[in-house]
């Protein structure tokens, strides 16, 4: 698989799901870092913007609802693309009513994912 | 020898007083002859009613041209006898004016007929307004309102009562409520008839197709201060609407608690498939690549996933499954050392210091030793994972177990990362976890089952960053009814109750 040189954070507490999307990523061209929960996730697309973010929702410590709205908030991380890959869930339908008036995210996986559409979308996300 | 006040006295100031109690006496004060003639009057009357000179009483008192229907006077004339009326007139002023009074027969001869009635009316159309304002209130307010008697019979009613039960006057209050031939077992009224003070019962009656209706009684003694209770006043709110609304929000609650039930359910698999579907990507990965490495970690992740199944099933089934627990008499110490040894290398390995403070004195109790032991191993598990969490150096676990007054008191401590108010409001919430995937939501949920199943409770206290602290809390008084209610004694068979 020919190197893209595109960097993906992955933000989810469930190191089982970070270790599989990590090596699907690498497999496919892709650098990673990963991070176990919002604030983490959140420091490290400041300190170091990836090229696109997936996120997942239900986190401790900060979830992925929270970091969502400090990405928008910080003139590094606004326009990164992030896909949400989490269960569906009442916080899911919470968050997706918060952003009526906010710029939504650029998809959305229900976990169990299917790998291929995943890698479709970040494809024709950031190529 | 007894003297006479009246004959004692002259005739003269006998008229004078009798004139003078003619005139001032707080009545209007009429004499009436057999033709309805005012014959005298006093002025008292003359303010009332107007000039009353040459005319017939039903024209002064009723301003009619004919004698009333009823006339007390004719009665009196009829009778020679005494009788008390009340009647509504016209005032002077074209007002009407509601009086009452005495009606007394006047003989000019001792032995002779009635010549004259002398009527003494007193004015109350004040007392009458007030009267009407209470009986509309009485009858208006929307509850039942009797007066029962010390027979238990209906003497008064109000207009809703009445609408709803019919002509219940003299009937048995047990008898209109609740169709019973009998008083009632429980009934509020006697004991207001007992000891003379107010009681608030809930009560069931049936109404007249016989279904059941739900009642808020007050019953409340009918006497002045000091007397003995002749009549209790029954007031009674018809709640069988409330009743069903909480009946409704119980049942709502019910399915909410089970839409959330399978919502963590559905949230906990989709999590363990989303592992098994990275195992096997790895795994398959591994196998393409001929990378063995690869393979193995991806049949760890399978391996790991499959084992979350077990768990998340084996803790969902604990939860889910009525248990009576199987009481055994037991060393609390004994417990909570197993404990001990059951963590001491896991702790000991993350550098957390786990001990154990047994109090003094602790007696042996009925308690479900497994159940305890699922208690604390929850707790101490999530004790441990709290101060891996807090990242602060000098972790400690604290399993406490010591008697509080009469209860039988097991504490967990840990001063790790604590728990912060909105968190604490969800810790006993079905599939909450903090842990993401490594945990399933059912931990805290079980434990605190296991401890209200034997009659006691949980309480935790923390705050963020200053650690938690969880006590169980049994007393010993309900240990000991479980136990002699025979839950102990089957110890070895496992009973369960339908949930």
């Amino acid at each position: 698989m020919n190197e893209t040189g595109k960097k993906i954070l992955i933000v989810d507490d469930e190191q089982d799901v970070v270790r599989w999307l990590s090596i699907l990523f690498r497999e496919n061209g892709y650098h990673t870092e990963w991070a176990y929960d919002g604030r983490e996730g959140f420091e490290k697309a400041e300190a170091s913007p990836p090229d696109l973010i997936t996120l997942d929702v239900s986190m401790p410590r900060e979830s992925g609802i929270k970091m969502y709205g400090n990405l928008l908030k910080s003139e590094v991380t606004a326009d990164i693309p992030v896909i949400m890959v989490t269960v569906a869930s009442p916080k899911l339908e919470e968050f997706l009513g918060r952003l009526k008036t906010k710029k939504a995210p650029a998809g959305f996986f229900e976990k169990p994912i299917d790998k291929d559409e995943l890698l479709k979308k970040v494809r024709e996300l950031i190529g | 020898m007894k003297t006479d006040a009246r004959s004692a006295a002259p005739r003269r100031l006998m008229d004078i007083v009798h004139a003078a109690l003619f005139e001032e006496i707080p009545f209007n004060v009429a004499v009436i002859d057999r033709d309805y003639n005012i014959a005298a009057a006093n002025s008292s009357f003359t303010d009332r009613f107007g000039d009353w000179q040459g005319k017939k009483c039903y024209e002064v008192y009723k301003k009619l041209h004919q004698p009333c229907d009823e006339c007390p006077s004719v009665q009196v004339f009829e009778t020679g006898k005494t009788i008390v009326a009340d009647a509504v007139g016209i005032d002077q002023h074209g007002k009407p004016t509601h009086y009452v009074g005495h009606v007394a027969p006047l003989r000019l001869t001792e032995d002779g007929p009635v010549d004259y009635v002398l009527e003494m009316t007193r004015t109350v159309t004040g007392t009458r307004s007030w009267q009407q304002e209470y009986q509309i209130l009485f009858d208006r307010v929307p509850c039942y309102i009797t007066v029962i008697d010390k027979d238990y019979r209906i003497v008064r009613a109000n207009e809703a009562f009445r609408h709803s039960f019919g002509d219940v006057l003299n009937r048995y209050c047990y008898e209109v409520y609740k169709r019973r031939k009998s008083k009632c077992p429980n009934c509020p009224a006697a004991r207001t008839f007992r000891d003379s003070k107010v009681h608030n019962s809930n009560q069931v009656g049936t109404d007249r197709r016989g279904h059941d209706v739900h009642y808020q009684v007050t019953t409340s003694p009918l006497a002045r201060t000091g007397d003995q209770v002749g009549h209790v006043i029954e007031i009674s709110t018809d709640v069988t609407a409330v009743r069903k609304l909480e009946r409704d929000v119980v049942e709502v609650e019910r399915l909410a608690a089970v839409g959330q039930t399978v919502a963590g359910l559905a949230h906990s698999i989709k999590n363990i498939l989303m592992g098994l579907e990275g195992g096997k990507y790895i795994v398959s990965l591994g196998l393409k690549k001929g990378d063995e490495e690869m393979v193995n970690e991806g049949w760890e992740m399978v391996e790991r996933n499959f084992a979350k199944t077990t768990t998340l099933v084996k803790d969902f089934l604990s939860f889910s499954k009525g248990r009576l627990p199987q009481l055994q008499m037991v060393n609390p110490a004994t417990l909570v050392n197993e404990i001990v040894d059951l963590y001491k290398d896991i702790t000991a390995r993350s550098g957390i210091t786990l001990r154990s403070e047994i109090a003094e004195h602790v007696r042996r109790a009925p308690l479900d030793p497994d159940g305890i032991h699922t208690c604390l191993t929850n707790l101490v598990s999530n004790a441990i994972d709290a101060c891996q969490m807090g990242e602060q150096k000098g972790s400690e676990v604290v399993i406490r177990v010591h008697e509080k007054g009469e209860k039988l008191v097991f504490e967990v401590a840990d001063n790790g990362c604590g728990i912060d108010y909105e968190i604490k409001q969800k810790v006993f919430t079905t599939f909450f976890t903090t842990k993401g995937g490594e945990g399933t939501g059912l931990g805290l949920l079980t434990t605190r089952k296991i401890v209200q199943e034997h009659g006691g409770k949980i309480v935790l206290e923390s705050e963020k960053g200053q650690g938690a602290h969880f006590r169980m809390e049994f007393p010993r008084k309900r240990l000991m009814t479980l136990w002699r209610e025979g839950h102990g004694k089957q110890s070895s068979q496992t009973k369960q109750v339908r949930s």
